[in-house]
């Protein structure tokens, strides 16, 4: 890289140019579409009223501003913590016992030699992605609640059915399940994307080395897959502080707000339903700071490991 | 990795935090304050002034069958035969086309000259009104990023249980919409005779800042919740509707039997309240003896209730569907009779009972008779809070404001006129029928009519004959009737409040921690200790505004 | 086809393998099946199994009929296909380049840009400003609204330029000794090279366009150019009145669950059609060829 920066800048940009060019378009539509009104997100430092002044641009421009006011009311409300440490607990969980599912069942997937039952297996295991939470939701209700099949096999041979829909304590792998089956086949697709850039030589140099079927698994194949891993693991750090909003809405009075209030529903009953604009504003920046700070530790951790992440190293 | 979907979730982060609920809001239907942000109290008695002279109805249009005690609306048990004409003179002026933004629950009417009840309306009205159907179940969305756009159409339809969910709406009408009070106070609505019929309770509630700022469209019923039973079930039980307590919970456990797949209750909390006499039409508010305001968490009522329905929890009596999800469909489970008892508003019954009569030989759905818990009167939640409000922009010219107040007018006709029945079925041979019982909808006018006119006009109550179901008109109105003399007294009627913001995010924690209470997931004694809580984020806070406004109001 | 250097498969593998695989499969095919079951039920039979049906009694198509009667489904049809077909193609048409242009680190602005793109995936705009932004530029009431905004998915376009990064580099380092353009090189080797991400990317982008729903409710009010989410979510919710209203504003067409499942039976159906096209470009071997020849 230093080396590179040897070169002078107007030689460069005539090197360049054409992929600046390939960038240009991409860059104008997020500019325009998304950096624009991401602006309006200044509300977080504004006791905000929409409707002052004679125009939107004027509202914006004319609330008072407030500081930090609103980060330190944020902060300030115990639910919030509450609501952080249970968003905290789903991811952390659910990237030990989500997280890699996708990739057993691709490489499951990629092993089954028979095209047409590979294909009707993919495409059934991936429609669930497409189902809406209250389906789902409703589906696990009819299987394992009080009033589902389960629970009244259960009762025809006398035995008292357990609860499952309504346990708070065992919430955290209700929700899992609830996930795996509806993303489990739909996470699968980049993971089967990346398995056929592999180099097929790669195995038989290997299977001629006299590696089995599980040594080639651990050297040839998952190190195929490692980077778009490390991709994956760094995006969803980033994306941490979300577990999921309308999965938890539904299933909350269920089961309590001390097991089911996320950061996402907290900000829903505390800035949405109530309008306060300036404080929903605050909590999304803060999940940003958190997603940005993430991304970046585990960047640098994916260098240490000699990954190259998301971004390369500097 | 949820990339490409449309997940509610992908939604929330789409917008920032910034505003608005897309999300569940068809689930959230929840009975809210009517309220904004900042604390400040207008008081309506004071503009009386403001408020329009009342009118008499159109002469010629037949009395009704059963007249009703107000808010219930007087009801029609048959079409009449003939109608009389309302509005001798053409209400637009050929101007441009008015847009307006109403609401609908359906499949979205097609627009424009393909929808051939807009252009035989458009064509009485002399100037056009060009609608956008908006999805009633999204509308508070919607009306969110037009609000705060000040995007709005000439015309705005905003459902009075939409007004909660729509932050600082005080500032909003004040900024985006017309004062209509130079056009509507006192004698000046005698230029529109038809406005001139509606209640005047309505009209107090189109008040916003001191101003009358909307067309109220009245309520037919004032009543928020009803339980329901399935007559016909518990009748094979011989068993009644419970006229105590005692015997809700009796005949619940008698007819719920879990290896049959029934149970007897849905969630039936307000009801139980109701029950109990606790309070509910102030958002839960009422006044002490001595005067000062409490709220219901305070009273011993709720807590009895509390401890009641914690028992129904208990015991299992409520279907477990609708104890693991708030998306259970509590409606699909009364019709297969998985559950007996369910609490809704008014709106279920008629068309519930009209759908499944066809469907289950004998269905028969009914009202509870509402009964006090401890004998005595009971107490019904309740207020006349319009359907919706119809707000006109702002600033578009004394004389177009005019036009659209006429058209608005002639949209308001009642029931027995022609322009009613223009507006309410279409033309004759077109979009209905006209059988022995009166008009019928062809299916042209189920696809073309969906209330598009209803949602900007205020028409004078009255409940229509349903010919479908013959008993509907008479028993709706004999529970109505019954029920209403028992009405709930609002000390603060009259009185439009914006709550501190404070207290509208403290009473979620609270409500989260009673529900844990009625699941079994914390003890009864806790209520004190969520009381305490309650009162301070906010609760302390909020009845001294209250209190305030009483005092200031004289009262 | 087993390839010749792979040992024959053992049976307790095999029986393993197979056992995990159909399980998943039921697992998942059950509710499938009940949606559809549900969906070609009558009345009389929901309101006997008290809600969602499980073993069908004869076959009611109303739900069906009930949903494409009127013809406005077919309209959205098109309109969804229209926005699914544009919208993919313009979004890989802004995402591939955008990918390869920042694929190589030290070129110009390479960190500054990279950085401008990754920042939107945690920064988000709030829904009044992006209606005012939507609007100010004219795109109301137009198919664009719905395909511009979101035609770079940031997601997206860190999965393909992961690909691109991933490439064999002497290979994009030959042909540019040869003298061969940015473009011509994206366009004659890396894309050839990578149909399984640019597949992948495409139906991520294609289910986005063809799911649209909530920015269609903002921006569309012409409902002859709703997509057709947008005109199945009124069936599904038909009949919904408010709680807190006492009144019966009326509803013309009272929803059953039946109407709810045939509402995910046609949602689903043309998504479970498109993925075996999709998958076909999984095929392995690709770059192999591409590093010999």
């Amino acid at each position: 890289m230093k080396r590179r920066r040897r070169v002078p800048f107007r030689a460069r940009l005539r090197r360049d140019w054409p992929l600046l060019a390939m960038v240009l378009p991409g860059a104008l539509l997020l500019l325009v579409f998304h950096y624009v009104p991401v602006l309006g997100n200044v509300v977080a430092f504004q006791d905000y009223n929409p409707y002052i002044g004679d125009s939107p641009l004027q509202a914006l421009l004319g609330s008072p501003f407030i500081g930090l006011e609103n980060f330190r009311a944020l902060f300030a409300t115990p639910a919030f913590w509450d609501a952080l440490r249970n968003t905290l607990s789903i991811t952390a969980f659910q990237l030990v016992f989500f997280f890699p599912l996708p990739i057993a069942l691709a490489l499951i997937l990629d092993s089954i030699m028979s095209k047409r039952v590979r294909s009707f297996v993919q495409t059934v295991v991936y429609l669930p992605h497409f189902f809406s939470w209250v389906l789902v939701v409703t589906f696990f209700v009819q299987m394992l609640g009080g009033a589902g099949l389960l629970a009244q096999e259960l009762r025809q041979a006398g035995i008292d059915p357990p609860e499952i829909m309504t346990n708070p304590d065992t919430f955290i792998l209700l929700v899992t399940a609830e996930v795996v089956w509806k993303d489990v086949g739909w996470g699968t697709i980049v993971f089967l994307a990346a398995l056929s850039t592999i180099d097929p030589h790669l195995y038989e140099a290997a299977a001629a080395d006299g590696a089995g079927r599980w040594r080639r698994l651990w050297h040839v194949t998952l190190p195929g897959l490692r980077p778009v891993i490390v991709l994956l693991l760094i995006l969803r750090l980033g994306d941490a502080l979300s577990v999921g909003f309308e999965q938890f809405l539904l299933q909350r009075e269920a089961v309590g707000r001390q097991a089911a209030e996320v950061l996402d529903t907290f900000v829903y009953y505390h800035a949405i339903t109530t309008g306060d604009y300036g404080f929903g504003a605050a909590a999304g920046l803060f999940k940003a700071a958190v997603g940005l700070v993430l991304i970046l530790l585990a960047n640098k951790v994916a260098h240490l490991f000699g990954e190259r992440g998301v971004y390369a190293r500097s | 990795m949820d990339t490409g979907a449309t997940s509610r979730r992908t939604f929330l982060r789409l917008v920032g935090y910034s505003v608005t609920a897309a999300a569940g809001a068809g689930l959230l239907g929840g009975c809210g304050d009517k309220a904004a942000e900042g604390g400040a109290t207008q008081k309506l008695d004071a503009l009386a002034g403001v408020l329009p002279e009342a009118g008499p109805l159109p002469a010629g249009i037949p009395t009704p069958d059963i007249v009703s005690t107000r808010p219930v609306a007087d009801g029609y048990t048959r079409f009449p035969g003939t109608l009389v004409d309302a509005v001798a003179q053409q209400p637009g002026a050929g101007g441009k086309p008015i847009s307006a933004m109403t609401p609908a629950w359906g499949p979205a009417p097609p627009s424009g000259a393909d929808n051939g009840y807009l252009t035989a309306v458009n064509a009485k009205l002399g100037t056009p009104v060009e609608f956008s159907v908006q999805d009633g179940n999204t509308y508070a969305e919607k009306l969110g990023a037009v609000l705060g756009a000040r995007d709005v159409p000439d015309l705005l339809c905003v459902p009075g249980w939409e007004v909660s969910k729509l932050a600082r709406f005080g500032d909003a009408v004040q900024a985006l919409f017309e004062d209509l009070t130079p056009f509507l106070a006192g004698s000046a609505v005698k230029a529109y005779p038809m406005l001139a019929t509606l209640p005047a309770g309505a009209w107090r509630n189109a008040c916003w800042n001191e101003r009358l700022m909307a067309v109220p469209n009245p309520t037919d019923n004032p009543f928020p919740f009803v339980l329901f039973y399935r007559k016909d079930l518990l009748g094979k039980a011989s068993l009644g509707p419970p006229t105590s307590l005692a015997e809700l919970h009796a005949t619940g456990k008698a007819v719920t039997d879990e290896r049959k797949g029934v149970w007897a209750f849905d969630n039936i909390f307000a009801m139980v309240q109701m029950f109990h006499k606790a309070p509910g039409s102030k958002d839960g508010w009422r006044l002490k003896s001595d005067g000062t305001p409490e709220f219901k968490y305070e009273t011993q009522e709720f807590r009895q209730a509390a401890e009641f329905m914690a028992k129904l929890y208990a015991e299992g009596l409520v279907h477990p569907d609708v104890v693991a999800s708030r998306g259970a469909d509590a409606k699909q489970l009364l019709q297969s009779g998985k559950i007996l008892f369910k609490q809704d508003g008014m709106g279920m019954w008629q068309p519930m009972q009209a759908e499944q009569q066809n469907v289950t030989p004998g269905f028969d759905v009914a009202p509870v008779p509402l009964f006090a818990a401890g004998g005595g009167t009971p107490l019904a939640w309740g207020d006349d809070e319009p359907i919706s409000y119809t707000f006109v922009k702002k600033g578009l010219g004394k004389e177009r404001v005019e036009e659209i107040l006429r058209v608005v007018n002639w949209c308001s006709a009642p029931f027995g006129t022609n322009e009613f029945n223009l507006r309410e079925f279409g033309a004759e041979g077109k979009q209905h029928t006209r059988g022995p019982d009166g008009p019928v909808k062809t299916d042209l006018g189920f696809k073309e009519i969906q209330n598009q006119y209803f949602f900007i006009s205020g028409r004078s109550p009255v409940v229509q004959p349903t010919p479908q179901t013959p008993k509907y008109v008479p028993d709706m109105l004999a529970y109505a009737n019954a029920t209403v003399t028992n009405l709930e007294k609002d000390p603060w009627d009259g009185l439009k409040f914006e709550m501190p913001a404070k207290y509208k995010a403290g009473l979620v924690p609270s409500e989260d921690q009673i529900n844990d209470i009625l699941r079994g997931r914390r003890p009864l004694s806790e209520l004190d200790a969520v009381v305490k809580e309650w009162r301070a984020n906010g609760g302390d806070e909020a009845r001294e505004l209250l209190g305030k406004a009483l005092a200031d109001a004289g009262r | 086809m087993r390839p010749v250097w792979e040992e024959p498969p053992s049976v307790a593998g095999q029986v393993a393998k197979g056992s995990v695989l159909t399980a998943v499969v039921l697992v998942v095919l059950v509710p499938l099946w009940v949606a559809l079951v549900t969906s070609v039920s009558s009345r009389e039979t929901i309101n006997a199994s008290g809600g969602l049906v499980v073993v069908p009694r004869g076959i009611d198509l109303s739900a069906y009929r009930i949903i494409f009667s009127g013809g406005q489904i077919s309209q959205a049809l098109w309109i969804s296909v229209l926005v699914t077909v544009c919208g993919t193609a313009v979004s890989l048409l802004v995402t591939v380049p955008a990918a390869y242009g920042l694929s190589r680190p030290g070129s110009v602005g390479h960190r500054g840009l990279l950085f401008f793109f990754l920042l939107t995936f945690l920064v988000h705009p709030g829904l009044v400003p992006s209606y005012l932004v939507v609007t100010g530029v004219g795109l109301k009431d137009t198919l664009w609204a719905l395909i511009l905004p979101s035609a770079l998915n940031v997601f997206n376009f860190v999965v393909v330029r992961a690909f691109f990064q991933n490439l064999p580099g002497e290979l994009l380092d030959s042909a540019r000794v040869d003298g061969a353009g940015e473009l011509r090189i994206l366009w004659r080797i890396v894309l050839p090279l990578s149909k399984a991400v640019v597949a992948v990317v495409g139906l991520f982008y294609a289910v986005g366009y063809w799911n649209i729903w909530f920015t269609a409710l903002l921006y569309i009010d012409d409902n002859e150019k709703f997509p057709i989410q947008r005109v199945l979510q009124t069936f599904i919710l038909a009949g919904q009145t408010p709680q807190t209203s006492g009144t019966a504003v009326g509803t013309a067409l009272p929803p059953t669950l039946a109407i709810k499942m045939a509402v995910v039976v046609v949602t689903v159906a043309p998504i479970a059609a498109v993925y075996p096209f999709v998958q076909r470009h999984f095929t392995r071997g690709v770059i192999l060829g591409a590093v010999k020849g």
